[in-house]
């Protein structure tokens, strides 16, 4: 379910909670009550089977009960046979043999699956559940990233700092759905703000729709059309459905809809001509329930568009590897905007925003292959000084890979993003350098990288001079790195011994600020105007702006709209524009050239 | 006071005469409404970029204008008509029994001018019954705008019901006298009338005005009007529980600003002076002060609220108040008249019937001016209010500005259509009034009377 962050029942955490207080006043079993909860959700969207579920908990419920009055072996076959349909049954069997009441029978049989399942069941539909089923299914087959608990929530961490202003994740997105001058789905502002203090970074804006998963758009539209996919979290218009009475623009609080006022530059013919050669017309797909939905590219007259978070790409309509990503964040040149699964810790986005300096260190250092290194070290000697001479890399820039590593710790590389393939990347550029006879793990080499203290004096003084050079590199660093070492060192006298002798333990500390010297920090993380409970699933890294923000005169980003123009599929070339009302105001029937 | 006896002929003038003026004004209405209806086949064609709207936020405009804010002015108009005539009905206010009916036709002509509003305003007009109908088992629950199109709907047919029921009762007694060629008509209105359901009807009026008093500032312009900008958080001048009471003042000062119109205008033309007399208008006028007022006081509450100690956001869409021409002439406009009506108490030769519409018109044009500030200023200071190199800029296009002249040409059209075919003055109103002045009862209708009073006792 799209509707909850860190719960499992759609009623939210709240009553979640219940839920625990009513299990915690019997003498049974909260968390094996709670465990069976979550797992029932998940027999409601089809990711666990009714079978399963039975056996996985048999034997818990015989010991904590005595007794497994679920559905029995029999109702299992049964349930196989006939596939989803029954799960409403199963449950109901829940609600006792009509000799205790429903409620002592909930609190006794593990009274959270009980109570989700009467819920949670009742508003699914055995047709609703085998769509939901089978979109899991394709889900898998596409490739779709899959979070901690199967469900998807796609999203952004858009580093500020990052976006140097150039508008091409505004031309892409344009370009990519074919939109009408001045709407910009994606729009980059920047900002003056006279109540901050003194800010560290530049006042800029990346704004495309923030997919909330609470959307205040959602929840006006008097017809559906604005509409949350139940698969992956997209907040979407169905351009047959809508009506154009424009609440849901005035509803969102972001700004971020924009009303097709009169018939689109470009026919659906033109767009659908282009996308031949896809697996889709880049306008219509699937719902996740087995209909086509039109809610993709450009709007039809008379209905609302935003930014999607393009949903024929993650259908799989453009190919696998188009699965996960979004055009605006392809086109970005200095990968400011990181797009992926929010409920998986692993995703892109979220890795970034976890440890930002890390994420654009990733981005930046572009490792060598690992066949290259091979290539370049042969024949090289396996001391730090040959290695990086003979790869052609400086000190910071293994460093920066080592840091990156040991900052990754035991998730290097377990997403399956960009920021995934750039980790795999680092790894197997290091250990084809191991390979090759350079102990990264020893502390001298690392002392020489300023990722660890100084070896004891006493040992040979081949690193120092080398140690003294890298010092002098990072001048701004020594303070904070002097202090560091001494803490460290106040405790760790004896391990230093054994490091010695059994491979230097990695200083993660050191390893952040190599990371956070290089690439920054950003000066703040944030959702956008969170205070109105919207939910929004992008996280931005940078200056928040605030209450007094306003954007500066004329657009005053790195480029200007006007400067720059994006192709259609009909082969047009059109001009950006940065307020749209001045498109507009050419159909006005007597336009006053005044404003009230 | 007139010494003239209101007589059934009296409010038979209207169905069987016509004047020179009549048609004239029936061609300049239907002129009025056949302009905005080709302007609006226009916007059909080319789309709503005709309007001067855009979107708020990188757009630089505002998405809802002039359309929106005519839409709640007329409901308004609507919901304040049946308020007037349920309170009536309900409290035993005798002396506005005259021009009841005439707050219920207005209930009628505004609502639908309002729901061709709805109409006019959305991009896809011909999806209504299939989006909205569709989905309204989900959308009720969440939406709004269909609170807004379920209230609306359910009040329309409450007050078709309302006049329907009252109007049965009239017919009857005056259909000899009545047109012929409407005859089928009269015979739907009567449909299955007897004389034993007079007391009923009377029964089943009294509890259906009841209902819309109760319903009105709960529901309608205290409710689901309001609430569809005051649920918003991102929009400090609607977001909050001020909205509902001040709504349905402004509901009020213009339902009693349009009865005032009216009634001069059906007096003038039918010399019903005996019948809507001066103390109607000295009595509507005095209503009409005291909705001002709460009107003003409502607007002080925002104002002070606004201003003391306010959020960023709160404090730009206040400050605005003060300087907009938009808000500061229509609130002074209601200001005074406030004050001239306060000056007719303490000096009642200060009243006129003609100062008393002169007023009317100042409250109506004060009413749709404020609604349109109100939509607009929604836009202009919103919460993310980082949009200032594209703000929103407005003015309503010829198009938008043709509708007013078109649903005013629509009510207007309204009336001068149901004068022709049914009283607008109601029975009981001429039979009460001659009552009241000592003239012989007809026999048949004694009875009659007592009941309607009889519930009014009760309450």
């Amino acid at each position: 379910m799209s509707a909850d962050d860190e719960s499992f029942h759609p009623l939210g955490e709240e009553w979640e909670n219940d839920l625990e207080g009513m299990l915690d006043d019997t003498e049974y079993d909260t968390d094996l009550g709670m465990a069976m909860a979550e797992d029932a959700m998940r027999v409601t969207r089809g990711e666990l089977s009714e079978a399963d579920f039975h056996e996985k908990y048999h034997e818990d419920v015989l010991e904590e009960f005595g007794e497994d009055n679920r559905p029995t072996q029999e109702a299992y076959e049964k349930a196989q046979e006939e596939a989803k349909g029954t799960v409403g049954r199963m449950l109901s069997r829940f609600d006792g043999d009509g000799e205790e009441p429903r409620r002592d029978v909930m609190k006794k049989m593990g009274a959270g699956a009980a109570a989700v399942g009467l819920g949670a069941w009742a508003t699914v539909d055995d047709g609703e559940q085998q769509a939901a089923a089978a979109q899991d299914d394709e889900d898998d087959e596409s490739g779709a990233p899959e979070g901690g608990e199967g469900d998807v929530q796609w999203g952004m961490a858009i580093d500020l700092e990052r976006c140097d202003g150039c508008l091409s994740c505004v031309t892409a997105c344009s370009s990519e759905n074919n939109l009408d001058q001045g709407v910009n789905w994606m729009y980059v502002l920047e900002f003056e703000d006279p109540g901050a203090s003194s800010s560290t970074s530049r006042n800029r804006l990346v704004r495309p729709c923030q997919h909330c998963t609470d959307a205040p758009c959602e929840k006006v539209c008097p017809t559906t059309a604005r509409h949350t996919r139940d698969s992956d979290g997209l907040v979407l218009t169905d351009y047959d459905v809508c009506i154009g009475c424009r609440y849901c623009q005035v509803a969102c609080p972001y700004g971020v809809n924009y009303f097709q006022w009169d018939e689109p530059d470009i026919s659906t013919d033109e767009i659908a001509e282009f996308h031949e050669d896809m697996d889709g017309d880049h306008m219509t797909t699937d719902d996740g329930y087995g209909s086509e939905r039109w809610v993709d590219s450009r709007a039809p007259r008379g209905v609302m568009s935003k930014c999607t978070m393009c949903p024929t790409r993650q259908d799989g309509q453009m190919g696998d590897e188009m699965v996960g990503t979004t055009a605006c964040e392809e086109a970005c040149p200095p990968d400011a905007i990181q797009f992926g699964n929010m409920h998986d810790e692993s995703s892109d986005p979220q890795t970034y925003a976890a440890n930002p300096a890390r994420g654009r260190t990733l981005a930046q250092i572009n490792p060598p292959s690992a066949d290259e290194l091979e290539e370049e070290l042969e024949g090289a000697d396996d001391d730090l000084e040959s290695v990086l001479e003979a790869a052609d890399l400086d000190e910071e820039e293994l460093g920066l890979m080592i840091a990156v590593q040991i900052t990754g710790g035991d998730e290097m590389g377990d997403g399956d993003g960009d920021v995934a393939d750039l980790e795999n990347d680092v790894t197997e550029a290091l250990a084809a350098i191991e390979s090759h006879g350079l102990g990264l793990a020893n502390q001298e080499v690392l002392a020489e990288l300023n990722l660890a203290d100084e070896p004891d004096l006493d040992e040979p003084a081949d690193g120092d001079e080398e140690g003294v050079d890298v010092d002098e590199e990072e001048e701004n660093g020594d303070d904070n790195d002097d202090d560091e070492d001494e803490d460290e060192e106040n405790g760790d006298d004896e391990d230093d011994n054994d490091d010695d002798d059994n491979g230097f333990e990695p200083d993660e500390e050191a390893a952040q600020f190599l990371l956070e010297q290089f690439a920054g920090t950003p000066a703040s993380n944030f959702k956008l105007l969170e205070e109105q409970g919207t939910n929004p699933n992008i996280i931005y890294l940078g200056n928040e702006p605030g209450p007094q923000a306003e954007q500066t005169e004329p657009t005053g980003s790195g480029v200007n709209y006007e400067d720059i123009s994006y192709e259609r599929a009909d082969g047009e070339s059109v001009e950006a524009v940065d307020n749209r009302k001045d498109v507009l105001d050419e159909g006005t029937v007597g336009d006053a050239g005044v404003s009230l | 006071m007139s010494t003239k006896s209101p007589t059934e002929a009296d409010i038979l003038r209207p169905i069987q005469n016509v004047s020179k003026l009549y048609f004239i004004m029936f061609a300049v209405a239907g002129l009025a409404l056949g302009a905005f209806l080709v302007a609006w086949g226009y916007q059909l064609y080319q789309g709503l970029v005709v309007t001067g709207l855009s979107d708020w936020g990188s757009g630089g405009g505002v998405t809802w204008g002039l359309y929106i804010g005519a839409f709640i002015w007329w409901v308004g108009i609507a919901h304040g008509g049946i308020i007037l005539s349920a309170a009536v009905r309900l409290l035993g206010m005798d002396r506005y029994m005259p021009v009841a009916r005439l707050a219920e036709l207005l209930t009628l002509a505004g609502l639908s001018a309002a729901g061709f509003y709805i109409l006019v305003h959305m991009g896809r007009p011909d999806r209504m019954v299939t989006s909205v109908l569709g989905h309204y088992h989900i959308t009720v629950n969440n939406s709004p705008l269909v609170w807004d199109v379920t209230v609306i709907t359910a009040y329309f047919v409450l007050t078709a019901t309302y006049l329907a029921l009252t109007i049965r009762y009239d017919v009857t007694r005056l259909r000899d006298q009545l047109p012929d060629r409407f005859d089928p008509i009269y015979d739907g209105l009567t449909l299955g009338y007897s004389e034993k359901e007079d007391q009923i009807i009377d029964r089943m009026v009294w509890w259906v005005a009841l209902a819309i008093i109760i319903m009105a500032p709960l529901l309608l312009h205290g409710g689901v009007i309001p609430w569809l900008f005051a649920v918003l958080p991102n929009y400090p001048g609607w977001f909050g529980a001020v909205q509902g009471p001040q709504f349905l003042t402004i509901a009020l000062t213009s339902a009693i600003s349009g009865v005032i119109l009216l009634s001069a205008a059906f007096r003038r033309a039918y010399d019903w002076d005996h019948i809507i007399t001066d103390d109607i208008f000295r009595g509507l006028l005095l209503w009409l002060g005291f909705f001002c007022l709460l009107f003003l006081w409502l607007q002080l509450q925002q104002l002070t609220a606004g201003s003391f100690h306010p959020t960023v956001d709160h404090g730009a869409a206040t400050a605005s108040k003060f300087t907009h021409p938009l808000y500061v002439i229509p609130i002074l406009g209601v200001l005074g008249v406030l004050g001239f009506i306060f000056a007719t108490t303490v000096r009642p030769a200060l009243f006129t019937k003609l100062r008393a519409m002169i007023a009317s018109v100042i409250v109506l044009t004060a009413t749709l001016a404020e609604k349109l500030y109100f939509v607009l200023s929604g836009f202009w200071y919103p919460s993310f209010s980082i949009y200032e190199a594209t703000p929103g800029d407005y003015f309503p296009s010829a198009i938008e500005l043709s509708s007013l002249l078109g649903t005013i040409g629509l009510v207007v059209l309204f009336f001068l259509v149901v004068a022709k075919v049914i009283p607008v003055v109601e029975l009981h109103a001429i039979e009460h009034l001659r009552g009241d002045h000592g003239h012989g009862h007809e026999h048949e209708h004694e009875p009659v009377e007592e009941s309607t009073k009889q519930p009014e006792v009760e309450a």
